[in-house]
């Protein structure tokens, strides 16, 4: 294992002001091998994941960043005297994952599955910039067009839209829900 | 400033639970009528491919009737779910040549409704875990000191962010219900050399601060046109530290001093 690379990696994801990614990574490095690079990256973050340190390595919307262990949650709300940070709505949650599935996506499209108007929650998505608008639809009436943002990704952290709760997966839990109720 | 400390602030404000929950207030843990639907279909372990539609149907509307505070807006939603299971019962009684395929039930219109629904609950589970853990994974996201920022990592924002902030102070100004008595009359051109100046001396001004001290609407308008001309233009850039708090705009260092003068805005 190449631990001068593990250590300058270390210093550029430390140094970074926002998730630092392979491009920028290849960018400062030059020229390293890509596997070299990818089995530094992964050695470094099982450093933190393993060792009893409070600090891990995580990836979220394409880049790494440093960021705490869940389980020391209340120590840092404790320093910086935040009861709890508070969650999306269940509406607003409901409007997202619906964007994030299937965007494009106009309005008009969001409710009919939903069921029910959606424009608060829109509204609360677009202050909180976890969707934005990206267009309209050549239809009738040119309705805006709704897409999640990078933020969205950092937000849950998923490291790209990929990472998303697979339909195999939601498949496998609808099938358990279906078992336990007969 | 921590960027998160900020999102928690501004998440505790907007949360509250307001105009769109109108029904589900009432309802408390009914989203909608699929939400209710599905409910009611788990309760009676019926496979969702083979609704009873009669028994659902009796159970919905006993269940709206429950609930008989009105909320006009939630209530169309309801009630259009219920007019769709008449609709579709009544499609069932209808006699029919031969046995119908599975293509042609009429159940199928809200069976895919409620499947697809079913999938957005699902998801929506398995990002509230991802969510949960995510709120406890605090970053350091920092921000630059503003002082050395010629290399602009700053949040630009974007011309709806600028108007927003302009409108604001639009609203803010129409209260002052001023009498103007002798109009002034401002010049475009005038303004932005006004602008530029005022940039070149003092380096940066604050959005906010500068129109709310614009004398007239007029004045404060032409200047929103004048800054966003310079924006357009790439003389200067609007950057905005954090979310939600006020805009800063810099003379974009590699502009050509005085260059802009020679255009004309009319």
């Amino acid at each position: 294992m190449n631990e001068q690379l593990k250590a300058i990696l270390e210093v550029l994801i430390f140094i970074s002001q926002e998730p630092l990614t392979l491009n920028k990574i290849k960018e400062v490095l030059g020229e390293v091998p890509e596997e070299e690079l990818d089995s530094a990256l992964q050695a470094l973050q099982q450093d933190y994941a393993d060792s009893r340190r409070g600090i891990q390595i995580i990836q979220s919307a394409g880049g790494y960043l440093f960021a705490t262990k869940p389980e020391h949650d209340q120590w840092v709300r404790r320093f910086l005297q935040i009861e709890k940070k508070s969650k999306l709505s269940s509406a607003a949650l409901e409007t997202l994952s619906i964007i994030a599935y299937h965007q494009p996506i106009t309005q008009a499209e969001i409710s009919a599955i939903r069921g029910v108007d959606s424009t608060y929650s829109l509204k609360t998505l677009l202050q909180k910039k976890l969707i934005k608008i990206v267009g309209r639809k050549k239809a009738p009436g040119n309705p805006l067009i709704y897409r999640t943002t990078e933020r969205f990704l950092q937000y849950f952290g998923l490291n790209s839209l990929d990472d998303l709760p697979k339909e195999e997966e939601i498949a496998k839990i609808l099938e358990e829900e279906k078992q336990i109720l007969s | 400033m921590n960027q998160e400390i900020q999102d928690y602030q501004v998440q505790s404000e907007i949360t509250p639970a307001s105009a769109e929950e109108g029904y589900q207030v009432k309802l408390e843990i009914f989203e909608g009528p699929l939400d209710l639907l599905l409910f009611l279909i788990r309760k009676k372990k019926i496979d969702i491919h083979d609704i009873p539609i009669a028994i659902i149907t009796r159970d919905y509307l006993e269940y709206l009737e429950k609930k008989n505070q009105i909320n006009l807006d939630r209530e169309a939603e309801f009630l259009f779910i219920a007019a769709l299971l008449i609709y579709i019962k009544s499609q069932m009684l209808l006699p029919r040549e031969q046995e119908a395929s599975q293509e042609d039930d009429p159940r199928k219109i809200l069976v895919d409704r409620l499947e697809e629904y079913q999938k957005i609950k699902v998801a929506c589970t398995l990002l509230r875990e991802k969510e949960e853990i995510q709120l406890q994974c605090w970053s350091r996201t920092f921000q630059p000191p503003i002082a050395n920022s010629n290399d602009l990592d700053l949040l630009e924002v974007d011309l709806f962010d600028l108007a927003e902030n302009f409108f604001l102070i639009m609203k803010r100004k129409e209260k002052e219900n001023f009498k103007v008595i002798k109009g002034k009359d401002v010049s475009v051109e005038e303004k932005l050399k006004e602008i530029v100046d005022y940039l070149e001396k003092n380096g940066s001004m604050d959005f906010l601060e500068y129109f709310s001290s614009r004398e007239t609407l007029e004045e404060a308008l032409v200047s929103f046109f004048c800054l966003l001309e310079l924006i357009k233009n790439r003389m200067v850039i609007a950057v905005q530290e954090q979310l939600f708090q006020t805009i800063r705009v810099w003379l974009r260092k590699d502009h050509q001093p005085h260059q802009h003068h020679g255009q004309s805005h009319e």
